[in-house]
Parts: structure tokens; sequence; C-alpha cells
């Protein structure tokens, strides 16, 4: 049944390894370059918390130069998405084609034959996703020692996230699709509907899983240790008590500073001295948490829908 | 309920719901072992429901099914091994070539016989290496019934084997069948809505329309059982009362009334007739109508 599991999904297998092929192709040269880069530039001792103001440069021009590829990257978030709904594209086609009553009149009961077919998509799926982790945590590697990994931008492509995330797509894709029997639209629809999930989860409930920390500290004191490496949700402006403050510009003061030559912002604020900074953050070192919480979240998602899958199609077949 | 274990097929009141309508209901018939039985009726009539009910497809809503004296849905582990089932339109992994075809058969099936499908495939002349996609019709289901016949069962099933193919194919398809028949020790079950098919193979015949059976028996003892009275166009109740009618037509001055009793016909003024086995069925498609005077119309209507 093995044989048969694997020869059901070869395509989709295929086309997986080629995404995470194309992927590897695509980020090797970037990556090899960037950490020559990073040795050549001896960034690695500016790596940490308050650095002298040579650091500051070389970390400030290191990023600005690969930020942008850091952020093209970040797209490959939608690749455990992409390899999830992919493998449940070969289950629900034996659905939608019929071919499923050949394979359950042989001699394998329709259970064994769920378990198997689903098992497989699962071990592919996570298999997918271990590598992809691999590969982007790599790549990232000298622009994480030096910005960390809990912005969302690099936070969906590391740790185990990506798993959950995999796990959860394939399993939309196949419960959509032994609902629905189509192959096609029910791939295309749990795609959408992950996109949207994914989106909703990096601005609204990732932060409300695990509240944030908020800190206020005298403005001209170095930032707080712990927001080193830090997701930075909101900072700015405040009074003692944190409440945050704007910079009170009257008509008269707006003319004023339009007229006259120099730098509009910085006349504007001229008169502008906050005493307090503050900010609304999740420390670094919450990393694992929050990975661990997401991953499990979405693995479990994942999980009971393709156990849904499974029973609706023993259940429900013909 | 004797005979459950002897039989190739038994059921007791079986029934199958889709949503709100029947795909089968109250289906009572032994199909004994050894039989060529062939399943007639309409589209719709409830035949596909009642050959996937056999091989464990669906669960049934009512009643009690028997397959080689096994449950299909509780019992498929034991039973599957010793039925096969080639369903309609005989689906096949379009993308496998023949070649992974018999080793999906060899891989799923314990009591896979190699030499069989080998043997068949080379006497079909089918290059192994060729998606199955890519193959005839005809050739398609000749694969499909290599991998059933392959398995060795002691049940092969077969829903609207030949209704796809051309006459040609269809011709071949079931020569390969009365082989497979006359050589071994096998009870087979094919349905279609075209009786002629399968006339040629099968001893044993059920009539479905509208999910219900009509006639269950050997092809010998229904044709036995049946026959066409001609005669008077007043006298047609009096038969009525001693004979099972199954359609009757009247033209101005004559009645003919198809009956299914053995008893003699004393009345001297009918004339008696045998029917062939395409009449018979026919007869009780037309009978199986939910209102039955509007088909007496329409026969009358076809009679003019």
């Amino acid at each position: 049944m093995i044989w048969l599991g694997w020869r059901e999904q070869r395509s989709e297998t295929i086309i997986a390894a080629l995404i995470l092929a194309l992927v590897a192709l695509a980020l090797l040269p970037s990556g090899l370059h960037m950490a020559s880069v990073f040795d050549h530039d001896g960034l690695a001792a500016c790596v940490g918390p308050h650095q002298s103001g040579a650091c500051d440069e070389a970390v400030g021009s290191f990023v600005n130069r690969f930020q942008r590829v850091g952020d093209l990257i970040a797209w490959l978030t939608l690749v455990p998405g992409i390899i999830g709904v992919l493998l449940a594209a070969p289950f629900v086609l034996q659905l939608e084609h019929g071919t499923y009553r050949l394979d359950w009149t042989q001699s394998v009961t329709p259970r064994r034959w769920i378990a198997t077919k689903l098992g497989l998509a699962v071990g592919v799926a996570i298999a997918a996703s271990l590598v992809l982790i691999a590969f982007v945590t790599w790549w990232r590697d000298p622009l994480i020692s030096l910005q960390g990994r809990m912005e969302n931008s690099v936070f969906d492509s590391v740790g185990t996230a990506p798993i959950g995330y995999a796990l959860f797509a394939l399993g939309l894709a196949l419960a959509i699709g032994v609902l629905w029997r189509r192959a096609a639209p029910a791939v295309l629809v749990a795609f959408g509907t992950y996109v949207v999930l994914r989106v909703f989860f990096d601005v609204w409930a990732r932060q409300r899983l695990t509240p944030p920390k908020a800190l206020t500290w005298k403005a001209a004191a170095p930032d707080p240790p712990s927001l080193h490496n830090a997701w930075i949700i909101s900072e700015g402006p405040s009074d003692r008590l944190g409440h945050l403050i704007r910079p009170h510009v009257t008509a008269a003061q707006l003319n004023e500073c339009a007229r006259g030559a120099g730098d509009v912002k910085k006349c504007l604020l001229s008169g502008f001295h906050p005493q307090y900074t503050h900010a609304v953050f999740e420390p670094a070192s919450r990393f694992w948490t929050m990975q661990l919480l997401e991953t499990g979240l979405f693995a479990g998602a994942g999980l009971a829908l393709i156990a849904f899958a499974g029973w609706w199609t023993h259940r429900r077949a013909a | 309920m004797t005979g459950l274990d002897e039989t190739a097929l038994s059921a007791r009141g079986l029934g199958k719901r889709f949503g709100s309508t029947w795909g089968l209901r109250d289906c009572t018939l032994d199909i004994p072992v050894g039989s060529v039985t062939a399943l007639v009726g309409p589209n719709g009539a409830g035949k596909t429901t009642l050959l996937q009910l056999a091989v464990g497809l669906l669960r049934p809503t009512t009643g009690e099914l028997r397959v080689l004296g096994l449950a299909p849905r509780d019992d498929v582990g034991a039973l599957l091994p010793r039925v096969a089932f080639v369903a309609q339109d005989h689906p096949l992994h379009r993308r496998f070539t023949v070649r992974d075809t018999l080793t999906l058969g060899r891989r799923l099936n314990p009591s896979w016989d190699d030499e069989v499908a080998r043997r068949r495939i080379e006497g079909l002349d089918l290059p192994l290496d060729r998606k199955v996609g890519k193959l005839s019709g005809g050739q398609q289901a000749q694969v499909a019934l290599t991998l059933a016949l392959a398995k060795r069962p002691e049940l092969l099933i077969l829903d609207e084997p030949v209704a796809s193919l051309d006459p040609l194919a269809r011709r071949e398809f079931l020569s390969a069948v009365l082989e497979v028949v006359s050589d071994a020790e096998i009870s087979v079950i094919l349905s279609s809505h075209i009786l002629a098919d399968l006339e040629r193979v099968c001893d044993h015949v059920v009539i479905l329309s509208h999910a219900q059976t009509l006639l269950v028996g050997a092809i010998d003892d229904v044709l036995a059982e049946h026959r066409l009275l001609t005669g008077p166009r007043a006298d047609a109740a009096a038969v009525a009362r001693g004979h099972d009618v199954i359609r009757e037509r009247h033209t101005e001055r004559q009645t003919s009334l198809l009956v299914r009793s053995s008893a003699r016909i004393y009345d001297s003024r009918w004339e008696v007739h045998e029917v062939d086995l395409e009449e018979i069925v026919l007869a009780y498609l037309g009978y199986g109508e939910a209102h039955p005077e509007p088909v007496r119309e329409l026969d009358e209507a076809v009679a003019r």
C-alpha cells in the first residue's frame, strides 16, 4: 500500500521537491555572498546590544545592503501553504475521478488506504517544511544575529512555525476537497483562506496570544537590553507614565517654519523635547514560546482537519 | 433467513437512501454461488447502488446484506480478497502505465496471480509502458478486467462493463467474460441497461426498476413461468383473477396478456405463446412504472 501511496502522490512530491530546489538555487548565491561580507566586515564582533559607533555604522550599511533581498525572501512564507495544498490534491483527485473505487476494491481496506495516503501527505509536508526552514535559517543567519528573528517577516519562516502552516494548509485543502470533491477549486479556496488566516495572525492574533511587554525609559538613556532583537510593535515619545505624546503644532508655527530656510520637520520639532520613550514589544526571549504556541495551533488545527477528511471519506464514500 | 451463507449474494430488505431519495429500496434476493447473473434495469434503477453495497463502497441504510456469507462493510478486510469489482466506466489511474497498474494489483492483493495477468496482457497485445489514459476505451476495460481476474476472485462483479464500449470492443469483452465463466468456479454479477448484451453469458436475471427488484430468478425458470396470452378483449379480468398479469395490451377486438403463472390455462378462447427474455424484461420495466394506468395508455399508443 505504501508503494501505491507514493505512486499516486509522485507528481505532487516531485513538484514540491522542485519548488524547494528552485528556492535553494535562488538563495544560494546571495546567501553565500552575505555570509562572506559578514565575515569580511568582521560583523561577528558587533553582535549583541549596545555597540560602539563604528559597529553601528557597519551594521547599518550591512543591513541596508541586504534588507531588500531579505524582504523578498519573506515571501517564502507562502511556500509551506503552497506545498500543503498541493499535497492535498492527489487524495481529492481520486475522489473526483472515482479512482478510489479501484483502490478500495483491491484487498486493502478503505481505512488502511486512507491512513496510508494521509500519513504520506503529512510526512512529505513536514519534511518539505523542515528543508525550507533549514535553508531560510541558514540564509538569514547573519541578518538574524544582527536584527533578531522576532519580526513577522522572519518569524514566519524560521523555528517550527512553517511545519504548522504546511499541515494547516494540507488539512484545510483536504477538508474542503472531501466535501466538495473537486480538487482544483478546493485547492484554490483553501490557499486563499490560508493566506487570509496567516495575515490575520501576523497583524492581529500573534500579539494577542502572548500579550506584549511595555517599557518606558528616559529618552536620553540607551535602549533597555530587553528591546534588543525584539519585535517592536510600537515605539514613540511619551510622558513618564508611558502615555504617547505628539508635538503640538500651531498654525503660526507652521507658517513660520514653512517660510523659513532649513528643514521644515526639524523646525517644527524644535520646541518638542519629550523626556521619555515608550515601546510595546515582544522580547527576543519569547521566540520559542511563541513559535511553539503558533506551531501547536496551526499543526493542531491542521491535523484535526486531516482527521476529519479521513473520517468523512470513510463515512461518506460514493 | 436460511441460505445466507451458501449464496454469492443475499439481501433481505436491503435499502440505501441518498438524502431524501432511495437508491435501492426493500431489496430481497438470493444469487446462488456459481451463477452468472444479469442485473437489468434502466439507468438510475439502483443497479450501481446494489453493486457498490456488495463491495462495501456504500453502507446500507436498512436491511441485511451478505456477500459470500460476509457483511461487506463490516467484514471488508475478509471479503475484499475474495471479490473483484470493475466499477462503471472502469476507472483506472490514467497517469499509471499498464505496468504500474499491474504492480498495483500485485502489491494490493495477496491472492494475485501474476501469470494470469501477464498472459492476458500479452494476449491483448498491450505495451506495458503505455499510459493507461492513452489506451482505447476497450483496452482500458480489458485492463480493468485483467486486474479483477488476476485477483482470482470467487465473485466477480462488473458494473455496466460494456456501456461505454463500441460494438466490437463490447463483443470482445463479453467473450473474455464467457471464457472466465467457463474456466473457473466463479460467480459473476453483471449489470446493464441493455439485456441483449448479457443474455448470452447469463443464467440468472434480476430486474431492477425505481430502486426496487421486480423479478429474481434463473433464466430457464423465468422463461418457463411467463407466457403471452391472446384472446377476446372482454375477458382480461377473469384471467387476472387466476394469474399474475405483468402487462396487458388491448386492441379493438383482442387483448394480449403477459402473465406469470405455471398453472394451465383452461379457457380455450386464449391462445398461449412462449415469450423470450427480452420481452419479459420490457414488460416488467413497463410494469414497474409508478402508475400502471398511464403505462397502459402508452402501450396502447404504441400498439396503434
